[in-house]
């Protein structure tokens, strides 16, 4: 099947060096704190409510570990 | 951060649109997409070595004859039984060129990280199982038309079946278990409060009052303060001796009692202050005067209090709420420990500012804990809608708060628009899809995996094997954790044009 998920990244062969995990001085160093005074409320309700009110009913699974 | 670490992670699994659902075939089908691809991946398929594990041994000193895990549920006993598949294919084990390992574990789909030793990293790796997952969700809806799989990152179905995530830390083997346990309970029963996932619902028990909501997805599950079950009568402290590592050296903390975190911040202050308290009881610095009287019933009494406003009792005769036992701990770790590196210092800071916040109003938290987001979520919902905190749909969405899928996914909604505070960036995450953390001996395990598969033979923890002119050889690695060894092997991954080269310059054992 063709990987057809432009966010889901290909592997590819990584050069050695400089190692691509290594902070850039572009990061921006973790965490920030997002705006959390009185939330727009609206886009999240919508999404909220088109969730099938049943499907906790429905969601039966075998004990793991 | 100086402690290797790791998470495994079981996911629930369901099918829209299904009469019934296999979950176990649903489980492999889903696992097996993930090298179905193309062009195709170079992950290592069905090559783990079981023979190197052994679930029964105890910490304790003992060895027990039985598991649960080892049978499964009697009522799947006869499905399991006439599946025409062999034990390697029901498992279908996934070695990753991360590090990682993914596979069938019973009946869910399990991504267990590579070790890490940076908060970055492991939770980095964590995320990256998510999409590693999601992607797999993707490729399997497109295959089969028999309805649309969905993926959960939680930990319950909310009748009584209960799935684990479980966080993995290598530490001093001399450390008496005893003091471990002595040491760690009242920081694992009171650690919920920063990292519980939060869940709607009481689970095992008759006449339990409905539409509560509970810190912990997992409180209800466990029964005993020590044991080595993982499946039932599961223990506050677990005792399953396997430490993957020299067991003369080594001893693996093997915690099953927390939550899968959806949070970035909530899963990093789990890791990272759970690797704080081994680091005390490593140095004789860990608070010891914290008896709980009965720390499965605190455990429980509160996962059921999300006001936080209730003291629990110590053996002492003293009352204490949750939120001072922690911060008994946290002194003893910004005594002892503060200054040391900046993972440890983002620990201590962070720790004690949800702890602070926690203090003065809970919903304060909740851009940084699951518990409290998803509260905050079913509130707002509940009086949009005037919904009763008993109506099913709150358990629904409380069940899609754990979506993978981010087009669906209800943390996920959190985190586009900015309510929730990230720990990594999402360059860290899909960098760590196909990627091992540089520092650790999970680096040399992904980097043969992408190099050398086809003579791969077979795959564990602390060990690999290969093929090499007819003969099978071995490369050890029970001892690769301290920073000289660890670079030693990875450069030689690094530098090898061929298996012979690489088993030339570790002096690798012929099997």
């Amino acid at each position: 099947m063709p990987n057809t998920n432009a966010e889901f990244p290909e592997r590819i062969n990584r050069p050695t060096s400089p190692a691509p995990w290594e902070r850039k001085e572009t990061d921006s160093g973790g965490p920030k704190r997002p705006d959390a005074e009185a939330p727009d409320t609206k886009e999240l309700l919508k999404k909220m409510r088109r969730v099938d009110p049943n499907q906790a009913k429905r969601y039966r699974q075998r004990t793991g570990e | 951060m100086q402690r290797t670490i790791g998470i495994e992670t079981e996911y629930g699994i369901t099918v829209d649109g299904a009469e019934s659902v296999d979950v176990v075939s649903e489980s492999i089908a889903l696992v097996r997409s993930y090298t179905q691809a193309e062009p195709a991946t170079q992950d290592m398929e069905m090559k783990w070595n079981y023979d190197l594990e052994d679930p029964h041994l105890d910490a304790r000193g003992f060895r027990v004859d039985e598991l649960l895990q080892d049978f499964d549920e009697p009522k799947y006993f006869v499905q399991d039984q006439n599946r025409k598949l062999s034990f390697q294919e029901i498992k279908s084990d996934l070695v990753l060129s991360n590090g990682a390992r993914y596979y069938n574990d019973h009946a869910h789909p399990e991504y267990s990280t590579p070790e890490c030793k940076s908060l970055r990293d492991i939770i980095a790796q964590d995320k990256a199982g998510e999409r590693i997952i999601e992607e797999c969700v993707r490729r399997r809806n497109l295959r089969q038309a028999a309805g649309t799989v969905k993926v959960y990152k939680n930990n319950t179905d909310f009748v009584g079946h209960s799935y684990g995530t479980h966080d993995n830390y290598l530490m001093d083997r001399s450390i008496p278990f005893e003091k471990v346990i002595r040491g760690l309970t009242p920081f694992l029963v009171t650690r919920q409060i920063v990292a519980g996932a939060g869940k709607v619902g009481i689970e095992g028990e008759e006449n339990a009052p409905t539409g509560v909501f509970q810190i912990t997805q997992r409180a209800d599950f466990f029964s005993v303060l020590v044991s080595i079950d993982t499946m039932n009568r599961r223990p506050i402290v677990n005792t399953r001796d396997e430490p993957h590592a020299d067991s003369e050296k080594y001893r693996r903390f093997h915690v099953i009692i927390g939550d899968a975190n959806m949070s970035e911040m909530a899963g990093a202050l789990k890791l990272g202050t759970t690797a704080l308290m081994l680091d005390l009881l490593e140095n004789n610095s860990c608070p010891m005067d914290l008896d709980l009287v009965d720390p499965i019933a605190a455990l429980k009494f509160i996962s059921r209090d999300p006001a936080l406003k209730h003291v629990v009792l110590l053996a002492n005769g003293r009352t204490i709420s949750p939120i001072d036992i922690q911060r008994e701990y946290l002194a003893a770790a910004q005594k002892k420990l503060r200054g040391r590196d900046d993972d440890t210092d983002w620990i201590l800071s962070t720790w004690q500012q949800v702890l602070d916040d926690l203090e003065r109003d809970p919903m304060l938290c909740r851009d940084r804990l699951d518990w409290v987001a998803k509260k905050w979520l079913l509130e707002t919902f509940a009086a949009a809608e005037n919904v009763a905190w008993d109506d099913p749909w709150l358990q629904s969405l409380d069940l899609e708060y754990h979506n993978v899928r981010r087009e669906e996914g209800l943390y996920a909604e959190l985190v586009r628009e900015g309510t929730m505070r990230r720990f990594v960036t999402d360059d860290d995450i899909r960098h760590a899809i196909h990627h091992p953390p540089p520092d650790t001996r999970a680096y040399f395990r992904g980097r043969c995996v992408e190099k050398f598969a086809k003579q791969m033979t077979s795959v564990q923890w602390d060990e690999l094997a290969f093929s090499d002119n007819g003969q099978e050889h071995v490369v050890r690695l029970l001892n690769v954790f301290d920073d000289a060894d660890v670079r030693r092997y990875n450069e030689a991954v690094d530098n090898a044009r061929d298996v012979e080269t690489l088993l030339r310059s570790l002096d690798a054992v012929r099997r």
